[in-house]
């Protein structure tokens, strides 16, 4: 799946990515996160600060989708569009949000 | 012996500052130069001493009698003369504020199997035998941690550039340099993030990447959020192994082993909060390392090497 399709399962794409995405991990534990997450996946988290974008370009995730309403400021927006990491927002938790994509077939 | 010789060798100067007082026996058992050598033989066989520092009325060192000197007084049948006829005259001697390397010099200068210590008076106030090196250079090393996939023993690795195994890594030859010298928690990776770019670009597999990334990443978050000081990444590569060393000049470790159990951590709740110090730093650099190795002790900060050998399937 296209990370920039992200945005049909009702997340808001806050910032454009690129390549395909394949997996889905869930977890707010920045070393579990990349102990665990495979290259090609896409996080659903609720932590919004720049690190993320870091961890998220040192472990391969292509996309970021941030749960329970919470926002993303500027420097994690600005890191992300320089890194190339999609960004998106959703009022859902993230085992809903997760969900929706494993409904959709990522595993 | 002589393996243990090399290896005694090789440490030493991980812990070249530790003084000759911190390790010498004292106090020192002696014989006065005027006792017969039978009264030493006896030490010898009680005290299960090999050699005992031989001293004048004052309390001065002159010589040193060893198991040696007894046999060859033995075999003359001399035990009954004066320690000062049958003794070594000739002491080399260490000072208390001499340093490891010096004792481990004279080790291997002259062979002896001990070295007593003298102050300015030239009275003996400790001594210094291959046990007593062997001892301190022990404790030191538990202060290090090695893991190594490939079960090697860490001293006998001399195919790889890396200081701990002996091999010297010249700074000047670190192909990618990087300061960590930012307070902010939230750069934390910048420095892996770099390093990450620079291996794709030349080629290196993005798996065997990853994993160098990861370790890179979580030594430079520890330098940031446990350190209180700057710290430096450096990296050297080669097509078949990339080592990545992060060193700090901080607080240091307390405690090595705890601090290698997953979900052990000291940082703070603040940035808990963000996602960081869930004390799986150093267990994911030890899963994504061929072999790391930890130097530390409080107040002397900390270094970290780290050896990624590209696997099977991390070829092209």
């Amino acid at each position: 799946m296209n990370v920039n399709d992200l945005g049909k399962f009702g997340f808001q794409a806050m910032v454009n990515g690129k390549g395909e995405v394949k997996h889905g991990y869930t977890c707010d534990l920045l070393s579990e996160v990349m102990a665990n997450a495979a290259i090609d996946t896409v996080w659903f988290t609720v932590q919004s600060h720049v690190n993320i974008v870091a961890v998220a370009a040192i472990t391969g995730i292509r996309a970021i989708v941030l749960c329970n309403g919470h926002e993303f400021n500027e420097d994690t927006l600005k890191k992300a569009k320089e890194e190339g990491i999609a960004l998106f927002t959703t009022s859902l938790n993230a085992f809903e949000a997760g969900g929706r994509l494993y409904n959709a077939g990522l595993k | 012996m002589q393996d243990v010789d090399k290896l005694v060798k090789r440490i030493q100067f991980y812990f070249k500052e530790v003084k000759v007082e911190e390790f010498m026996t004292s106090p020192v058992v002696t014989v006065c130069q005027d006792q017969i050598v039978l009264r030493a033989k006896e030490l010898m066989k009680l005290r299960r001493f090999s050699g005992i520092p031989v001293v004048d009325e004052n309390e001065c060192l002159v010589g040193i009698i060893s198991i040696e000197d007894v046999i060859h007084a033995l075999e003359k049948g001399k035990l009954n003369s004066k320690i000062s006829d049958r003794m070594t005259k000739n002491v080399v001697t260490l000072s208390k504020d001499d340093k490891i390397t010096d004792a481990v010099k004279k080790f291997e200068l002259y062979g002896f199997g001990r070295f007593p210590v003298v102050d300015k008076k030239n009275h003996v106030t400790g001594i210094i035998t291959k046990h007593d090196l062997m001892t301190i250079l022990l404790s030191k090393l538990s202060i290090l941690y090695v893991h190594d996939t490939r079960r090697e023993p860490f001293v006998r690795t001399e195919n790889f550039r890396s200081s701990p195994t002996g091999v010297e890594l010249e700074k000047e030859s670190a192909e990618f340099n990087f300061n960590v010298d930012y307070a902010d928690v939230s750069l934390a990776g910048t420095g892996a993030a770099k390093l990450k770019k620079r291996l794709l670009s030349k080629g290196f597999h993005p798996k065997f990447v990853k994993r160098v990334a990861i370790a890179t990443y979580e030594a430079e978050t520890n330098v940031i959020i446990h350190s209180g000081s700057c710290g430096k990444i450096r990296a050297y590569m080669e097509p078949e192994i990339v080592i990545v060393r992060v060193d700090d000049s901080g607080k240091g470790i307390e405690n090595v082993k705890m601090a290698m159990h997953e979900g052990f951590s000291t940082a703070p709740d603040y940035v808990r909060e963000m996602g960081f110090g869930a004390g799986m730093g150093l267990a994911n650099i030890k899963r994504c390392s061929d072999r790391m190795m930890i130097l530390s002790e409080p107040g002397k900060g900390v270094v970290i090497e780290m050896s990624f050998w590209r696997h099977e399937n991390e070829c092209e």
